[in-house]
């Protein structure tokens, strides 16, 4: 598990050797050994204290071992304590040597004073050397008995010690017995845990050997010893309390009932003093109520208040480990949190790790009430002198943006952004501007109006000049001098990364076919930089340009310059498996570190450096793949969010998904292509005579999505009208995982007809009513006037489902409405469609 | 159909427990990971040096792990931006920055990252009320005691006792009056002679047997305010975090009931182990045995506040290369008492290559690193605070892009602006001669101005 231990010890560079102090101790040491003149124990006491200040600061005096021993002979406890210390850090690479403190340190375990007793037994079993051990199993015995808590806890520790350097030997003494003995028994609080601490460890280690221990482990969980633990929690202290929690958090009670009654007795445990008993206990809460939906989110409430105490008091760091694990709880809830956005406002002197976490928060919590406030506060941030976290605000806003929440005033506040003048505002807001206009169209007006008036001269991030030299292409209608920006970009081709040369080729072939006339001079000469440049993806594109105006310019208009449907989704980056994994792990470092522990605790114990580069890898050939990177909002993120294989997988699905962002799908219209045949001829020509590499072949593969009959219906103008399954089927343990989940698509209020509310006596009688809608009713509760149910539809034609929580009061004939949607896009028609059934209700 | 339940979490129906039952045998949940354990601490000075080493396990870490996170920190220009859990090649890293010595924990296993970080910040407190302040200097002066106080709060990597009472109790503090008790007896033996009795007593915090001539409680509301005011002058966020701090010095097993006026106030508050949770639960009480001396009995949190003591009104305009700035500082709403210990504080932008600032009150300093720190302690009768003055730009600039954020410190003595009063302090059996003292303090934390 761990690596070997090394065994030499360098002194520091920067100390002296100390060879010469290190001979002067030992005659100094042999003159006191023998000594019995009154006041030499303040002097051994000096020497002593040189000796380990010698040893703190990295010098070896392992040598002066034998002088040492000699000199601990004493009454004296502070005396003995150093020597305690001295042994215990150089026994291990002197097992010789060691044999000689054994006598001294047997005699002291049998001490008067039980904190010598205590003390001895401590460093005898630590002294750690395997060829001793025999010596070690009689004090341990006696100190396990001992009328001394002080003495029994330290025992408890011992075998565990013993047990590390040799496992036979502790079961052979039957120690393991003992230990649960003390644990059930023993009247001290602090022995308890100990021994819980040390068995754990010893049957953990032991079950892949014995059934026996296996079985032993497994009545750590069991429901006579939790309930055990529970009833003496509040004696221990707070280390031990953490550790029974910890223990707690793996029980699976037999019943609900039983839930809650562990979920009382612990509640008061989320007001404890230490952040480690409330974390522990969360998880705790949030274990408990994984198979309860409903309970999960009312915990999730009543966790919310602790957890953001804990973040603004304490110290930098304890609140930043609270911060991971309240991120964790926000990504997956955030309308829980959506009322306490302010709690994720940076303050001034933060740390940049810890406002990059609240940003990412602030992002999750924006909805409908409160994007106005947090855009606001966004703003601030863009002129703040962190220039990464300026950044890091303004694609924030981007990001909230495309969620759809008063896109209005946020079009405003980016275009301010463009009229700051820094050039790495000017670089983000771009970017953002661009993904604005693919998803919303219809506000090209004003934001051509500003971006027209950006010099290109001061964009030089290759992302921004991506971004806008894509609007110049696709605009080219409405901005007067786009020919002539593009063809001055042209003349710099050279000097511009590939990634802007690809926009550029495609910009001035969408320009040409707007304004051929102005346009011309300018493509002859990028196809002609094109065809000859050294970049593979270039020199294809150019190529696959060229052959495509030379057979038919109308055809190439139809494939480079098709009519757009506007994005309606941008993928999202980290996988709900992985998100979900984290949060079984939760309080661990697998939270801080945002990837579940399988990522960087492997048995080998592989560096994490290792592995993070091998992802690093990875991430960067999906965006190579990407072709152009900023296609999703959240690509420049992929760096820090780690993916698995399979997960590759479903980037690439992603990519394509993502890449009508060039070359925009077909509208089913326009794909009846006379030339089809040909222009796939022309592709595959190209596919032959190059060998692409996986980075080519996904360029080309990008073009042919404007060819390809495979690709997935664009969902036309008019969409038709969603169909539902009338016997649609879920289980109550799909739903739950399902709607823990998925994401609220729409959240709101509607109305019942006052005959709906009337007829509302019962639960069922509702429920008939929305199955002859085809809506499924999976639980349902309360009594008039609220009701709440969870219901379920599926689609007609595909297994996606829709969630809906419902909450319904008869007296204000109010329903609230919760909808959750596999497929997001058509969760407003769902919507509708859900509204007006319930609407219908009590009608007929 | 699965029927619903409600979550009957404020119920007052306890949990019964039954202590013998059928054992169940949970086969899926395999224990994965149980060692909960930390393999060394390291002290490090400011300068990256190793003052101490202890090592918790068999397994020891080497000391060069040290001098790869010393890199790590050189490369990342300051411990500040430096996160407190990092992964070096070998280890997880823990590490808690206080007075400039940096607590670096190691460990190889998965663990709860706060219970290491709250044990380091314990190891702090502790050094730090042991060693009346934390330095290099005075650790290494006392190394002997810091190797006893981490063996006693840590043995195997499995934190232990970390009260401090019960510690003192263990290994005598290495204050003067056991320095000169040293010189006088010459003994200089830093351990008590008895064990503690608080390790098997029923209130681990405090021993039995405490005896007092004169019998003294403090109760100190000590506050925090942070607040936000926006560039347009709103007050975005205005929020309190307070602590009860109390100082006992009673004979016995006193038993204590605080209660407030107004506990409604306070929206989250989390409690020193000795309060009781119940009476709080019920009639807001906070009902305890504190522990002898100073400790802090409960700490909460007031959200939404409206009003702010003190408003900071900055203006900056620029004009060719130049920009004029005035800072104006008054009082916003009156808190009753003097407000004190006033100062403002902002980082000039890094395009800012001279300044020219004055102030009609108080001093005004710039630091080599651009920090402008305004002391204006208490505001006149007669006139409002005002800096003002130009800001040099460097060339080719015209104007200002980055605007700074204004700091803002001051100290409100007897008020706590959350509004939170102590209403009585009660005890139980009532001691001989017993002074009971209350006062209240409240400090700008994280309180900023945005221009």
């Amino acid at each position: 598990m761990a690596p070997p231990a090394q065994s030499s010890r360098y002194p520091s560079p920067s100390q002296p050797s100390g060879k010469g102090e290190v001979s002067d101790l030992r005659l100094q040491l042999r003159q006191l050994a023998g000594s019995r003149a009154p006041g030499v124990d303040d002097s051994k006491r000096e020497l002593f204290k040189k000796v380990i200040s010698y040893m703190t600061i990295g010098i070896d005096v392992s040598s002066l071992f034998g002088e040492m021993v000699m000199c601990s002979v004493t009454p004296d406890i502070v005396l003995k304590k150093m020597c305690y210390l001295y042994v215990g850090n150089y026994a291990k690479v002197n097992p010789d040597l060691a044999l000689l403190t054994i006598n001294f340190l047997q005699r002291d375990c049998k001490d008067q004073d039980p904190m010598i007793r205590g003390l001895a037994l401590r460093s005898l079993s630590s002294l750690r050397v395997a060829n001793l051990v025999e010596y070690l199993v009689g004090p341990l015995g006696s100190g396990l008995k001992d009328n001394n808590a002080y003495v029994r806890t330290v025992a408890v520790m011992g075998a565990v010690k013993l047990y590390h350097i040799s496992a036979s030997t502790c079961i052979d003494a039957d120690f393991p017995a003992t230990l649960k003995h003390l644990m059930l028994n023993d009247s001290d609080s602090q022995v308890v845990v100990n021994c819980l601490f040390a068995l754990q460890e010893i049957w953990n280690s032991e079950s892949s050997k014995s059934e026996e221990a296996t079985r032993e482990k497994e009545g750590l969980i069991s429901k006579p010893f939790i309930y055990y633990l529970l009833n003496r929690l509040r004696e221990f202290n707070e280390w031990g309390q953490c550790l029974v929690l910890e223990l707690v958090a793996k029980y699976v009670p037999s019943d609900t009932n039983e839930n809650f009654d562990i979920m009382n007795l612990l509640e008061d445990r989320l007001q404890h003093a230490n952040g480690a008993v409330v974390l522990a206990t969360i998880k705790v809460f949030l274990q408990l109520t994984l198979s309860m939906a409903d309970v999960h989110q009312e915990v999730y409430e009543r966790i919310k208040a602790p957890l953001l105490t804990l973040v603004s008091s304490g110290s930098p760091e304890q609140s930043y480990a609270v911060l991971s694990h309240l991120h964790l709880l926000v990504m997956r809830a955030p309308y829980i949190f959506a009322s306490d956005y302010k709690h994720f406002y940076c303050q001034y002197n933060e740390p940049s790790y810890v406002k990059k976490l609240k940003l990412e928060m602030l992002t999750a919590v924006a909805n409908e009430s409160n994007t106005y406030e947090i855009v606001t506060e966004l703003c601030e941030y863009a002129a703040n002198v962190d220039v990464p976290i300026a950044r890091e605000s303004i694609r924030a806003v981007g990001k909230i943006a495309l969620q759809q929440y008063d896109v209005n005033a946020i079009v405003d506040r980016l275009l301010q952004f463009l009229e700051m003048e820094k050039d790495y505002v000017t670089a983000e807001a771009l970017v953002l501007v661009k993904d604005l206009l693919r998803k919303y169209p219809q506000w090209s007006h004003d934001c051509i109006a500003v971006v027209g008036n950006i010099s290109s001269k001061n964009v030089q991030e290759p992302k921004a000049k991506a971004a806008l030299i894509w609007m110049l292409g696709e605009y080219a209608q409405d901005m007067d001098d786009a020919p002539y920006i593009l063809e001055s970009l042209v003349e710099n081709w050279e000097e511009d990364a590939p990634e802007v040369r690809l926009h550029l080729l495609t910009a001035i072939m969408k320009c040409f076919f707007r304004r051929p006339p102005e346009t011309q001079k300018a493509l002859g000469i990028a196809l002609a930089a094109g065809v000859a440049d050294f970049h593979q993806d270039v020199h294809d594109r150019a190529l696959f340009y060229y052959r495509l105006l030379q057979y038919d310019v109308s055809s190439a208009e139809r494939v480079v310059n098709p009519p757009k449907q506007a994005v309606s989704v941008f993928a999202d980056t980290q996988s709900n498996e992985i998100k979900d994994r984290i949060f079984d792990e939760f309080n661990s470092l697998s939270v801080v570190y945002q990837k579940p522990s399988y990522m960087f605790t492997d048995k080998d114990h592989r560096g994490p450096f290792e592995f993070s580069d091998e992802i690093g890898n990875l991430t960067v050939g999906v965006e190579s793949e990407h072709e152009v990177p900023a296609t999703s909002v959240d690509a420049n993120e992929t760096s820090d969010l780690l993916l698995s294989t399979t997960e590759k997988e479903e980037t690439r699905a992603m990519v394509a998904n993502g890449s009508d962002y060039t070359a925009p799908l077909y509208d089913s219209s326009s794909r009846a292509l006379p030339s089809q045949g040909q222009s796939e001829l022309a592709i595959t020509s190209l596919l032959g005579t190059s060998d692409p590499g996986p980075q080519a072949s996904m360029a080309i593969d990008d073009l042919l999505m404007g060819l390809d009959l495979t690709a997935p219906p664009a969902p036309a103008s008019a969409p038709p009208s969603l169909k539902l399954n009338a016997r649609a089927a879920l289980d109550a343990g799909s739903f739950q995982r399902k709607w823990r989940e998925l994401p609220v698509a729409i959240s709101q209020e509607c109305e019942l007809s006052s005959q709906g509310a009337a007829a509302l006596t019962s639960a069922q009688a509702l429920l008939q009513h929305m199955q002859g809608n085809s809506i499924q009713c999976i639980a349902s509760g309360g009594q008039s006037p609220n009701f709440k149910f969870f219901f379920f539809a599926q689609k007609a034609e595909e297994p996606s489902v829709f969630l809906v929580e419902c909450k319904i009061n008869t007296s204000t004939a109010k329903a609230q409405l919760n909808i959750k949607a596999e497929d997001q896009s058509t969760s407003h028609e769902f919507s509708a469609l859900f509204q007006s059934a319930l609407s219908r209700f009590g009608m007929s | 159909q699965t029927k619903l339940l409600l979550f009957p979490l404020s119920s007052s129906c306890s949990a019964s427990f039954h202590s013998s039952g059928e054992t169940q045998i949970v086969s899926e949940q395999a224990i994965q990971r149980e060692e909960t354990m930390l393999q060394c601490i390291f002290l490090l000075s400011d300068s990256g040096e190793v003052m101490l080493e202890k090592q918790l396990t068999g397994n020891r870490v080497d000391r060069s792990i040290c001098v790869w996170f010393w890199d790590q920190l050189l490369s990342h220009g300051d411990s500040f931006k430096q996160q407190p859990v990092i992964a070096s090649p070998t280890h997880y890293l823990f590490q808690v920055v206080r007075e400039g010595i940096t607590f670096l924990a190691c460990t190889q296993v998965e663990m709860p990252p706060l219970m290491a970080i709250e044990f380091l910040c314990r190891v702090a407190d502790v050094l730090s009320d042991y060693l009346e302040g934390l330095n290099e200097d005075v650790i290494k002066d006392n190394f002997i005691i810091v190797y006893e106080l981490l063996d006693e709060m840590m043995d195997n990597g499995h934190p232990l006792t970390t009260e401090p009472n019960i510690l003192r109790e263990m290994i005598a503090p290495p204050n003067i009056v056991s320095k000169m008790l040293s010189v006088v007896t010459g003994n200089s033996s830093n351990v008590s002679e008895t064990l503690p009795g608080a390790t098997s007593s029923c209130v681990p915090w405090r021993t039995t047997d405490i005896k007092y001539a004169n019998n003294e409680v403090y109760v100190d509301l000590v506050e925090e305010m942070d607040a936000i005011i926006n560039r347009d002058g709103i007050l975005v966020k205005c929020e309190v975090f307070g602590e009860v701090q109390v100082n006992s010095h009673i004979t016995g097993v006193p038993d204590l009931a605080l209660s407030f006026v107004n506990p409604s106030v306070l929206d989250d508050v989390r409690f020193h182990p000795c309060v009781r949770y119940r009476p709080w639960e019920s009639y807001q009480i906070l009902s305890f045995v504190p522990p002898d001396g100073q400790f802090k009995l409960m700490s909460y949190r007031v959200r939404k506040l409206k009003s702010i003591p003190l408003y900071v009104k900055p203006q900056i305009t620029s004009d060719g290369g130049s920009s004029r700035i005035s800072v104006m500082v008054g009082i916003r709403n009156d808190p009753g008492k003097a407000i004190d210990s006033i100062s403002v504080q902002f980082q000039l932008p890094s395009c800012v290559s001279s300044t020219d600032l004055t102030a009609n009150h108080g001093v005004v300093n710039v630091l080599s690193n651009k920090t402008c720190i305004w002391s204006i302690d208490r505001i006149p009768k007669d006139r409002a605070p005002l800096l003002s003055g130009t800001l040099l730009l460097e060339n080719g600039l015209d104007r200002l892009h980055v605007f700074p954020t204004f700091q803002v410190g001051f100290r409100v003595q007897g008020v706590a602006l959350s509004g939170l009063q102590i209403d009585k302090l009660e005890l139980k059996v009532i001691p001989n001669r017993l002074y009971k003292g209350f006062r209240a303090l409240t400090r700008g934390g994280q309180y900023e101005v945005r221009s």
